[in-house]
């Protein structure tokens, strides 16, 4: 490690550092990150070679921005895949949630169930850059409701946010029939 | 006969705006509607424009673009008129519509791109929505509801029920609305100064959300909430009403009251009385920051 990775480290940590520390991610994502890193090879195969031990305190203090910055990625992969959890029935998540979770999937596997018996292809352009920004603002909410499970004001957010992303997309598809 | 080719060409192009214009169709409309009667107004492209007037009767009046057509429904309670456009239209122009509308009429205009420009009305009712195009709506109306996806909403509607909702638009509310208002909006801002009011609904998902009220009437009611759009909120001093604001991230500003925090774990509340305390204030952010604060 040379003298400017001591100092990319170091911005790195004090980058990390800076983070609010509000933004706890959820017991069940930590979780997931703890397993990832159990067995990511990478991690696994640092020889604890006997020469290098007395180095190894101060080498391994250098590292953890590393480490954290990887378990950053990890939590966006897994929270990404948190995402997409409700492809399936909400019966079948085997992850620990809240019961604000639990409703907010519910919700997304009718919204996901609703949409697929509708023509996708088939909606106005018009109406494109607004159905992205709904789905970016779902994708938002839920993550929201991962990181506050006791803020029930989001599941109203959720669903008025789908509920609106249902009813343009019905109305997109012949968007001179668009009517109050 | 180069010459006569370049005059021919010349000649085209001179007489090509003629017959642009010449392929609008001219429309003048007078129906009969009793009073209280309702008046539909549908067009895709082009502008809507939207006037009061004394008389028991609709009026329409503008043109039509190139191979489009009126069509008309008139009973003596209702009209509905509905710009019908031909397919794979894109290339030609919009209508350009205005519509006169009796006292007390309920209106509802529905267009795509198309914006509607309100005022000058005393409406019982209306009902407005677009898709990209702005609203604008002026004058009085019972109570109105005003709609679109990425189009701005601008009302300074005196009503007594408003409802507003985008989602990409910005929402500007002001004037006399007071009574009942919502907006909603996923990514617009909402900049609401009302009258006093009943009841005050704005949320949005990353809009900001900015209110200011003359107050609450006796026993109203305040409820505001984004999940990463910032709030404020601007009352008189001498409102009486029970304050409550929780956010998970973000931060909290009040002229009245104490932000907390738990011990552990994130999210900051704030609890307090403003005056009496008989009405209701609800603000609810998950990051956005909120600011509240009373004129002194």
């Amino acid at each position: 490690m040379n003298i400017h990775d001591d100092d990319h480290d170091d911005a790195l940590a004090q980058r990390l550092r800076g983070l609010p520390s509000e933004r706890v991610a959820p017991a069940a994502v930590w979780q997931r990150i703890a397993a990832e890193l159990e067995q990511t090879p990478r991690f696994q195969q640092a020889p604890a070679a006997p020469a290098l031990n007395a180095a190894a305190p101060r080498r391994m203090q250098r590292r953890w921005p590393r480490y954290g910055a990887a378990a950053v990625i990890v939590a966006l992969i897994a929270g990404a895949g948190v995402l997409w959890l409700p492809q399936q029935p909400p019966a079948a998540v085997a992850v620990e949630e809240s019961s604000l979770q639990h409703q907010a999937n519910t919700i997304t596997y009718q919204y996901r169930q609703a949409m697929a018996t509708l023509p996708q292809q088939d909606v106005a352009a018009e109406l494109q850059p607004a159905l992205r920004e709904l789905d970016e603002s779902a994708g938002s909410i839920r993550s929201a409701i991962a990181q506050s499970p006791d803020a029930a004001f989001l599941l109203g957010q959720l669903q008025r946010t789908y509920a609106l992303r249902l009813e343009l997309t019905r109305k997109g598809v012949n968007p001179t029939g668009l009517s109050t | 006969m180069k010459a006569c080719m370049r005059h021919l060409i010349a000649t085209a192009l001179l007489l090509a705006p003629l017959t642009s214009a010449f392929a609008q169709t001219a429309v003048n409309r007078n129906l009969p509607l009793s009073s209280g009667g309702r008046v539909e107004l549908s067009n895709v492209a082009g502008s809507v424009t939207v006037r009061g007037w004394d008389r028991n009767e609709v009026q329409l009046t503008g043109s039509l673009g190139e191979g489009q057509r009126l069509e008309v429904e008139s009973s003596a309670n209702r009209v509905a008129l509905k710009v019908v456009y031909p397919q794979n239209s894109h290339s030609s122009r919009g209508a350009v519509l205005e519509l006169r509308v009796p006292r007390a009429a309920q209106l509802q205009t529905s267009t795509v791109s198309a914006g509607v420009d309100v005022a000058d009305v005393d409406l019982r009712r209306l009902q407005s929505s677009t898709v990209s195009g702005s609203i604008t709506a002026n004058g009085r109306a019972g109570e109105a509801e005003l709609t679109t996806v990425s189009g701005a909403i601008r009302s300074q509607l005196q009503t007594s029920r408003l409802e507003t909702r985008t989602v990409s638009g910005g929402i500007n509310a002001a004037g006399a609305s007071g009574g009942e208002v919502s907006a909603n909006t996923v990514s617009g801002g909402i900049t609401l100064d009302l009258a006093k009011v009943q009841r005050l609904s704005a949320e949005s998902v990353s809009g900001s959300v900015g209110v200011r009220s003359a107050g609450l009437q006796p026993g109203g009611r305040v409820n505001l909430e984004t999940v990463s759009g910032s709030v404020s909120l601007g009352l008189p001093a001498n409102t009486s009403a029970q304050l409550k604001v929780s956010t998970f991230s973000g931060s909290i500003r009040s002229d009245v009251g104490q932000v907390e925090s738990p011990r552990y774990g994130p999210g900051k509340n704030l609890d307090a009385r403003i005056g009496g305390g008989d009405g209701d204030i609800s603000i609810q952010s998950h990051s956005g920051s909120v600011r509240v604060s009373l004129d002194r």
